[in-house]
């Protein structure tokens, strides 16, 4: 496969993290078809140091993104079902006990992995969905009384059915509040869903795929990310934006300034995955229904019929300074 | 088609700042100025104001112009003249009320705020105190706030307003310090401002009755400083001398004009050492120049020694000014007296005082010489219950009768009157001086204060033999009047009236410090005339200091700032390169004739211009790409550079647009 390279091939050097990036876009790109905007995006939610929230019908992709993301990056990947009957325990680990020694041994979860996919997180029960929500916002989980740190990054991505509503728990807002985004994967357009049928097996391919960076090539992109410049006058649009969420009397509940940092920092993100000297306002926009979506609480009589586009009229109504 | 005369209400905003300024420059005038030019201001401010507020119309052109004559001419009614200070201020505050009816837009209100700029100019030809200095400031910096908050497009927050004209007055400072240092002051000058002289300065005049000094003794205005070349003389050696009254009808004393010419030092001996010092004199409106007993030589052109050892300028003193003396406190005066001069000197109004006269040609009797007799009556002043009192009793007809032998109560005048009227019935040769005795040492500036309440009359009595000699009955009745000064001598003075026994020491020390800044005031800002300023200029090394090199200096130095300053402001105030950035970006969208959308980004926007018009991707794409970079990336020159180069290559879009479109649609498959 073409532009297929090991770790040992990437430029070294400064640019080596950036260089690794960049890769494992394409590498994304080409397994994943038609989807570069929700790879960008997961990209900088990553970078961010977020955790995503993917929700769409089965057979999307979803789990693929996930998968392919793990395996680019170079990070351990561990996925769990969640169902109506999945403990904490089953999330975090439990500690058994070792007659051969005699002590309690942990046996650590599924959590304890660099990139966590939890599938359908609205299938299980609040109990067991905050045990992981704990998880991602401590970056830590505290088993029988031992606090124990989880890797790092960590970087939990989750997923949620939104058409199949019944004998499920959806996550309530305050702790949708703990995503930095929320991405939806949409149909592939026709071409793509071709290809898709005739082409290669993407688990094969996913299979077949080197990782681009590693583990803490990632913490220091995270870092990176976090540096790039923003201007006042971008300030001044992320300010404005928030502001026309809280002002627009299409939505009842706008921006909290823990969502007006989630945006900056998401925004960052993306202008670093985009190779932007500094943060556009092309990125806040890419980044802004992913962020805000999922914090904005609609008026009732409003006549936007979700969030997509609640948001886009907010994008729609402020000027660019 | 008639005029629009309503109001649209733009002034409400503005309107209450520019009636302050104009309202804070009038408040400098309002004491001098006639009671109906402040009702008429303040009826057409509230005019205007209800004009504002209810949308109304201005009054008509006619109504304004009646209003403007009866305004003249009550002006012309008030003053008489309409040249001066007085007038002129009315006027302008008249105009300033008028102009306010007529004032439709907000930009019309530059007019009212010269008009408060030159209210506040014509306050310095006012007065010019130290105080006065905070008041022009905050008079300007509201000027200049008004103005602001009458340009500014929104209203915009006051401290930002406050601020942008104190920084505006700030940049203009060194060129006001500069234009005040290098502006050419002419010895003469061939221009004068009319004085208001209708305004009375407090001080002493060239008659006296009695009441005349007591009441100036109230009063704690300054009449002048002094500042001595080592030691001053002691305190009853600081007499003060200036006109001296010798024509007596009974109540009042009077004196001749300052007539003569002649040296009038010929016939007076100097002895002992001579005290130098410096005389800063406060305003007179009079001729008479003071100085210690007896000025030998003194530095004030246009001032002579006249009869009766006066010193007179030859004009009034209507500004404040300075002067070097020597004098020798201890001399004596030899002037004969001939028969007329001696009759006139002894001259006292027939049937005036009958008992004073029979009391003094009773004790001259048995005095038996002219010096017992003087000593008996200064022993009586001072052994008798005489008293000394800021508020005698009022006199009648024969006021020194009733003084001597009924009230008994006096204060400097009265004694001074009593003792020369005894001196004539004596037949001794007497006459009054009036000056200031005494004064006040300032430790802060090192300079002695006299004050009107120094205000002083003794007596010059002149014997055979012994020529004119001071004898101050004062000083026989109430010894320390002289000694300690006006404030030690009297209790029911100031203190007295605000109900405490002596003023506070901190009090006094403020005093103390006001007076000394005042004076450092006076002669460093104030006094910097002529001579100043050429010592100054020559100091500074200026050869050759005359009016065309001086007016050259300060115009080369003011260029000089104005370009420093500018460039400064130029440095500091250019706009950021990301602002800059805004503004040629928005000239190339100007010059795509397309509108971005609200929210629509840059690159968006180049994507539909690249849409719009055959070959502009590239150099759109190039120009935002640019654009992007410098207004949103980091400080980066390089940026900027290519955003220019960019702008400079987007071709004309607008007039190639409809032949573009047609092109791309004749294209389309």
């Amino acid at each position: 496969m073409q532009g297929r390279s090991t770790l040992e091939t990437l430029p070294a050097g400064k640019d080596a993290g950036r260089a690794a990036l960049d890769h494992a876009r394409a590498a994304l790109g080409r397994i994943i078809l038609d989807k570069d905007r929700q790879i960008s995006l997961a990209l900088a939610c990553l970078l961010a140091r977020g955790h995503l929230l993917i929700e769409d019908l089965p057979g999307l992709g979803k789990t693929m993104l996930a998968q392919a993301l793990a395996r680019v990056l170079g990070l351990s990947f561990s996925r769990i079902q969640f169902t109506s009957d999945l403990l904490p325990a089953d999330i975090v680990g439990v500690s058994t006990f070792r007659r051969a020694t005699g002590e309690f041994e942990f046996q650590p979860g599924p959590v304890f992995a660099q990139l966590v996919l939890a599938d359908e997180v609205n299938r299980a029960t609040p109990k067991a969905q905050s045990a992981l929500l704990e998880a991602m916002e401590e970056q830590q989980v505290s088993v029988d009384g031992n606090t124990r740190g989880l890797p790092k990054p960590f970087f939990v991505v989750a997923t949620q059915n939104p058409a199949d509503q019944i004998g499920t728990f959806p996550l309530p807002e305050s702790q949708l509040d703990r995503f930095l985004m929320r991405l939806t994967m949409g149909y592939p357009n026709e071409h793509n869903e071709r290809e898709l049928i005739t082409g290669q097996d993407r688990r094969a391919m996913l299979a077949g795929l080197e990782p681009s960076a590693t583990a803490d090539a990632l913490v220091a992109l995270q870092a990176a990310a976090a540096t790039v410049h923003m201007s006042d006058p971008l300030v001044d649009y992320i300010q404005a934006l928030v502001r026309q969420t809280r002002e627009s009397p299409n939505i009842d509940i706008g921006l909290s300034p823990r969502g007006a940092q989630a945006l900056a920092a998401a925004a960052r993100a993306h202008a670093y995955v985009e190779r932007h000297p500094g943060v556009y306002p092309d990125d806040v926009q890419a980044v802004f229904t992913a962020v805000a979506g999922h914090r904005l609480k609609a008026a009732g009589n409003t006549s936007h019929r979700d969030a997509a586009e609640l948001c886009q009229h907010v994008l729609d109504s402020v000027d660019i300074p | 088609m008639a005029k629009p005369r309503g109001t649209d209400g733009s002034l409400i905003d503005s309107l209450p700042w520019t009636l302050t300024a104009i309202g804070f420059a009038l408040s400098a005038h309002l004491p001098y100025l006639p009671v109906w030019i402040t009702a008429a201001f303040l009826a057409c401010a509230g005019w205007r104001i209800v004009i504002e507020r209810r949308r109304a119309a201005v009054p008509s052109v006619w109504v304004r112009a009646a209003l403007a004559l009866i305004c003249f001419l009550g002006v012309l009614a008030t003053y008489d003249t309409i040249s001066g200070v007085g007038p002129g201020s009315a006027l302008l505050a008249i105009m300033a009320a008028l102009k306010l009816l007529e004032t439709r837009q907000r930009r019309d209100q530059f007019v009212l705020l010269f008009i408060a700029l030159f209210l506040v100019m014509a306050a310095l030809l006012r007065e010019q105190y130290l105080w006065s200095l905070p008041y022009l400031l905050v008079a300007v910096l509201l000027v200049m706030t008004a103005w602001i908050r009458m340009s500014a497009e929104r209203a915009e927050p006051l401290g930002r307003s406050l601020a942008t004209g104190g920084r505006m007055l700030a940049y203009a400072l060194p060129l006001a310090v500069a234009m005040w240092i290098f502006f050419p002051r002419i010895s003469s000058p061939f221009w004068s401002v009319p004085i208001d002289t209708s305004s009375a300065v407090t001080g002493l005049s060239d008659r006296m009755s009695p009441g005349d000094i007591s009441s100036l003794s109230q009063s704690d205005a300054l009449a002048f400083r002094v500042k001595f070349d080592g030691e001053a003389p002691p305190p009853p050696e600081r007499y003060w001398r200036g006109l001296v009254l010798h024509d007596f009808n009974g109540r009042t004393w009077a004196g001749g004009g300052p007539i003569g010419n002649r040296p009038a030092t010929e016939q007076i001996e100097f002895e002992g050492d001579p005290v130098r010092y410096r005389i800063t004199l406060e305003p007179t409106n009079q001729q008479w120049v003071f100085a210690l007993e007896l000025p030998f030589e003194w530095t004030l052109p246009r001032t002579r020694m006249g009869f009766r050892q006066q010193l007179y300028n030859i004009y009034p003193i209507d500004q404040r000014i300075a002067y070097e003396v020597l004098s020798y406190p201890a001399y004596r005066n030899q002037a004969s007296v001939d028969v007329r001069s001696r009759a006139w000197y002894t001259d006292l109004p027939g049937r005036t005082n009958p008992l004073t006269r029979a009391l003094a040609s009773e004790m001259r009797a048995r005095a038996g010489s002219d010096q017992d007799f003087i000593r008996d009556v200064l022993a009586r002043f001072n052994r008798e219950d005489y008293y000394y009192t800021l508020r005698p009793p009022a006199l009648g007809n024969n006021p020194v009768d009733r003084f001597l032998f009924d009230t008994r109560r006096g204060f400097c005048e009265h004694y001074a009157s009593a003792f020369a009227v005894m001196m004539r019935a004596a037949g001794i040769p007497a006459r009054i001086v009036l000056g200031y005795q005494g004064g006040e040492f300032n430790p802060l500036s090192g300079q002695y204060v006299i004050r009107q309440s120094d205000a002083h009359a003794w007596t010059e009595v002149w014997l055979e033999g012994q020529g004119w000699h001071r004898v101050d009955p004062t000083a026989a009745v109430a010894p320390e009047r002289v000694e300690l000064g006006i404030a030690g001598a009297i209790v029911d003075g100031v203190g007295a009236a605000w109900g405490l026994s002596a003023p506070s020491q901190v009090l006094h020390r403020l005093v103390l410090g006001w007076d000394a800044l005042n004076a450092r005031w006076n002669e460093w800002v104030l006094g910097y005339g002529a001579d100043t300023q050429d010592t100054f200029m020559r100091w500074l090394g200026m050869d050759n200091p005359n009016w065309r090199n001086l007016f050259l200096t300060m115009l080369a130095i003011v260029f000089g700032l104005v370009i420093l300053i500018g460039a400064a402001l130029t440095f500091r105030l250019r706009p950021p390169d990301k602002d800059r950035a805004a503004v040629l970006y928005r000239r190339f969208v100007r010059k795509t004739g397309l509108t971005p959308a609200t929210g629509e980004t840059p690159n968006a926007f180049a994507v539909r211009v690249s849409a719009a018009y055959d070959r502009a991707e590239k150099p759109v794409r190039a120009l935002t790409n640019a654009y992007l970079d410098t207004r949103y990336g980091p400080p980066d020159r390089s940026a900027l550079k290519r955003l220019e180069t960019a702008l400079a290559e987007i071709p004309r879009f607008a007039p190639l647009r409809a032949r573009e479109l047609l092109h791309k649609s004749g294209e389309a498959p």
